[in-house]
């Protein structure tokens, strides 16, 4: 069972603060979701509106079509797995996910055959007579996701639950999570600030800033080409290089942008495009640009910090101006801190930015 | 080269040997008194009549705990003390568990107004009210009954703040993943709550139960009864014909008997009334 | 709107209902009854005349209630000091986890299990004329024995002695609580820094429980500011009401004269003293950073 969900003009206000604004977003069913932002954003409470446990100031929330934002959390037909994973302490494992089935009266074998088939989907069954507190943070982790199935929700929240597992078991139940979201296909919603988790998880990503939707789209879209200046800086490691324009004219077949320390870059955003200079800015992703071979000429960059991780070789440097500029080698590359580079720029990479942080759409 | 000399362990920066002898001269002191009753308790009264510093010397003898036995006043206040020791404590469990989550978890009109009352109902002592209240008691007739000596333990603040503290202490996230599981409120105090509170509820319950079997001035005054004394009444009673020299071995063995309750109940479960103690007036 | 469970509810209040009832039954309404007896020439069954503020002028004027006043002033002034400074010197010496440590702590503490019945019984044994403790003691060191129950001066001395005995534990364990919560880390950089064990006394302990010791003090005083028992057990309040405290002069003329009204009035001067200690102290716990 699975099922969309609909939000409508929600907003959450406490008092004179508000947090969420006016967010609207519709979900299909069977669709994993993805909420990302940098904490404070508001992902983590428009999660817990959703599923109930706060309160909805303005607008509505519809689940499978039947309006929820009216219904205590437990008749909502969510489970929500909590980054702390809030298993009942007292219960064992078998407890523990018997206790919502037992609560809307589902006959014993029922209860006893779904709490066994979720065990096995998640290798627990050896653990089903244990208490919480004899079990590792991945299998409480297991549990907890255990606890969620069981119930045959119209759809899954998950707030932040990778967060607490260490580097190798969150890439190992991200791999999982992706599994089981393809094997049950049910609706999922997965709150987090870790973009990697999202790219990886997400048929679509939700970017979230200060109480608002920023960008709405796949992982690939998100990244190729992000709407506004705060999305292209939040995705992607290293951070996009950011540099000012001094001026915008019309050029051979493109626009013909003056760029702080690059000088006059002939690029392909449509020469029509109205947009002020003032406040402008130009985005490169530094694995968009190359180091020029021996010989060949390119914007002269001198190498300050040369970080090598293996697969590739990260150069942080300084343009003539004095702008710094981020570029990504090859792993083998011979550079060294201090020495001058000659860099590569690749034109149809480029993101361009109004003073209001908008993506000027247009240019690959 | 020489070995250098140790003169410093790391473990001596928090107490130190004189400090501990001190400790040890003064446990001399505390124990003193209580090994002097021991002594006269297993004492004739006949050598003691001679005079107690036959305490010293032999012989010794139970005679003094067998006529305890006889005397069946002991164990009718005995059964009294036990009776309205569990009362009292069982009310204070329910009514500071219910009241406790009530205020550490739940959202009703005038909460914080009604728990700041509640708090002030810590600074009023006993004294301030015991006149009026007994007078309420000879209304309702109920001098001279257990519930009569029960029932003013109720009211006692403590036992709220207590449980209030323990059931903040609870993640929030557990009550919401029961709401997600479709709980009732009752449910999740009864079902989720209450099992997580069982230390607390130890530790309040057995601080209370010492309390009620070592109270003093209520039973005093309500219950006027001989036979509806508690122990601690009717050990009191037995004192007033003190006279000198004559029983001393018996009220000796009737004080060391009297005690025992409180003492096993110590030794037992020593920890939760160290935590009772330190964690509740300290906060 | 959704019925949000965080939402405030008249029907939430039902859990602390209970409770309630009985905390205004049997502690509101007697504190208030109290006072209002107190402005009444009242009996065993209620309040007779209303005499307004005479009763609270009759206590005050009355020389039994000052020297019960004086003789609680006094046993405060002594046994409260005793209590901290013998609480602290145990708390400073226990406080480490050994096996002793925790037999003299378990020890210290044992005593406050006992009721009051038990510990003057206890105490009288050790202080009867001729026959007690401490009598077989001075004789066998050739000092005559004194009758410390029935000596003014020495009666109140008497049952301070017991009182400090009996209550010595929970300072003790107040303290100790207080003791843990010091970060090692701060003696660990006195050590470093050459610190004597005076000055890190001094300049760390003391300073990093300074609060405690305040709390302990008032908790202390509104405690023994309601002396009763043990004077009533051990020495009845005599010689010639030498040792008698204010609790017992409430016994005595609320329930043994009958003079409801008047021992009403006189348990409101004792709340009143009690609760600017009591005020003191949510002062104190209130009072985030230490001094």
């Amino acid at each position: 069972m699975s099922a969309s969900i609909e939000l409508e003009n929600v907003s959450k206000r406490y008092g004179a603060l508000t947090v969420l604004d006016d967010i609207s977003l519709s979900i299909a069913a069977g669709e994993f979701v993805v909420f990302l932002g940098p904490s404070g954003c508001g992902k983590s409470t428009l999660l817990r509106m959703i599923a109930g446990l706060e309160d909805v100031s303005s607008g509505t929330i519809s689940v499978g079509g039947r309006r929820v934002d009216t219904l205590p959390p437990g008749k909502r037909g969510v489970a929500m797995v909590f980054q702390s994973y809030a298993l009942y302490p007292h219960m064992t494992v078998r407890q523990n996910m018997a206790f919502g089935l037992e609560n809307i009266g589902v006959p014993k074998d029922e209860i006893g055959r779904r709490v066994k088939a979720a065990a096995q989907t998640l290798e627990i069954d050896h653990l089903i007579d244990r208490k919480p507190q004899k079990l590792s943070g991945g299998q409480r982790q297991r549990v907890a996701i255990g606890r969620a199935i069981v119930k045959e929700p119209a759809a899954f929240l998950f707030d932040e639950p990778l967060s607490n597992l260490d580097a190798a078991l969150r890439g190992r139940t991200r791999l999982e999570l992706a599994q089981l979201h393809a094997r049950l296909g049910s609706t999922m919603i997965f709150v987090t600030h870790d973009q990697v988790e999202a790219m990886t998880l997400a048929d679509r990503i939700v970017i979230m800033n200060a109480r608002r939707i920023e960008q709405i789209g796949t992982p690939m879209e998100i990244y190729q080409r992000p709407a506004t200046r705060f999305v292209a800086s939040f995705i992607g490691s290293p951070t996009m290089n950011f540099l000012p324009l001094t001026a915008i004219e019309k050029g051979q077949s493109g626009l013909a942008l003056s760029v702080a320390g690059l000088g006059r870059v002939e690029t392909s955003f449509p020469s029509q495009t109205k947009i002020d200079v003032e406040g402008a800015s130009l985005g490169i992703r530094a694995e968009d640009l190359s180091i020029s071979a021996e010989g060949e000429t390119g914007i002269p960059l001198k190498a300050e910090i040369v970080e090598r991780l293996g697969d590739r070789t990260l150069v942080y440097g300084v343009l003539g101006d004095g702008s710094k500029l981020t570029v990504e080698a090859d792993g083998r590359a011979a550079v060294r801190a201090g020495e001058v580079l000659q860099v590569r720029l690749a034109p149809d990479t480029f993101h361009l930015f109004a003073a209001d942080g908008r993506a000027v759409r247009g240019g690959q | 080269m020489r070995e250098p000399e140790v003169t410093y362990k790391p473990e001596s920066l928090t107490a130190s040997r004189p400090l501990l002898w001190g400790a040890a001269v003064l446990s001399l002191i505390m124990m003193a008194p209580v090994a002097w009753l021991v002594g006269l308790s297993i004492k004739s009264n006949q050598d003691l009549m001679m005079g107690t510093d036959s305490v010293f010397r032999f012989p010794y003898t139970l005679v003094n705990y067998l006529n305890i036995l006889h005397s069946s006043q002991v164990f009718g206040w005995l059964l009294n003390s036990v009776i309205v020791a569990t009362g009292h404590t069982l009310g204070v469990l329910v009514l500071s568990s219910l009241a406790g989550y009530g205020f550490a978890r739940l959202e009703f009109p005038f909460r914080r107004t009604v728990f700041v009352i509640v708090l002030f109902g810590l600074a009023v002592p006993e004294q301030a009210v015991i006149i009026a209240r007994h007078q309420m008691f000879s209304w309702l007739n109920l001098h001279n009954t257990y519930l009569g000596l029960m029932l003013p333990g109720f009211s006692s603040a403590f036992g709220v703040f207590l449980m209030t503290q323990f059931f903040r202490a609870i993640p929030k996230d557990i009550d919401e993943a029961a709401l997600l599981d479709n709980a009732s409120q009752f449910r999740i105090f009864w079902k989720i709550m209450l099992p997580l509170t069982l230390p607390a509820q130890a530790t309040l319950g057995i601080f209370t139960f010492l309390g009620a079997w070592n109270d003093y001035w209520w039973p005093l005054i309500s219950a006027t009864r001989k036979e509806m004394y508690t122990l601690t009444i009717g050990i009191a009673s037995s004192q007033t014909n003190f006279a000198q020299s004559e029983g001393l071995g018996f009220l000796a063995a009737q004080a060391v008997f009297a005690s025992l309750p409180a003492i096993i109940v110590y030794l037992i479960f020593q920890r939760h009334i160290v935590t009772a103690v330190s964690g509740g007036a300290v906060k | 709107m959704a019925e949000s469970y965080r939402r405030s509810q008249w029907s939430h209040g039902l859990f602390i209902l209970p409770y309630l009832c009985f905390f205004l039954v049997l502690l509101v309404f007697p504190l208030f009854w109290g006072m209002w007896l107190s402005l009444h020439k009242a009996d065993l069954f209620g309040p007779g005349r209303f005499v307004g503020l005479t009763n609270y002028t009759r206590v005050l004027a009355d020389p039994v209630f000052l020297q019960a006043l004086r003789n609680t002033i006094i046993f405060v002034a002594v046994s409260v000091p005793a209590l901290v400074v013998i609480g602290l010197f145990l708390a400073l010496a226990l406080n480490r986890t050994t096996r002793a440590t925790s037999f003299f702590r378990g020890l210290f503490f044992s005593s406050s299990v006992l009721s009051v019945t038990i510990v003057t019984l206890i105490w009288r044994f050790v202080f009867i004329p001729g026959d007690g403790l401490l009598a077989v003691l001075f004789k066998q060191v050739g000092l005559t024995p004194i009758s410390f129950l029935s000596t003014s001066g020495w009666s109140l001395f008497s049952v301070g002695a017991a009182t400090v005995w009996w209550c010595i534990g929970l300072p003790m364990m107040l303290f100790l609580a207080a003791l843990q919560q010091v970060p090692q880390d701060l003696y660990e950089a006195a050590a470093l820094d050459n610190a004597s064990g005076w000055r890190v006394l001094t300049r760390i302990t003391l300073p990093s429980i300074a609060r405690t010791i305040v709390l302990v003090t008032i908790i202390q005083i509104v405690l023994q500011f309601q002396l009763f028992g043990q004077a009533q057990l051990m020495t009845n309040g005599g010689p010639s009401g030498t040792s008698r405290p204010l609790v017992m002069y409430i016994y005595e003329v609320g329930f043994v004269r009958w003079d409801i009204g008047r021992g009403a009035a006189a348990s409101q001067i004792l709340f009143l003293i009690i609760l600017v200690a009591a005020m003191a102290q949510y002062i104190v716990s209130s009072r985030k950073t230490e001094a």
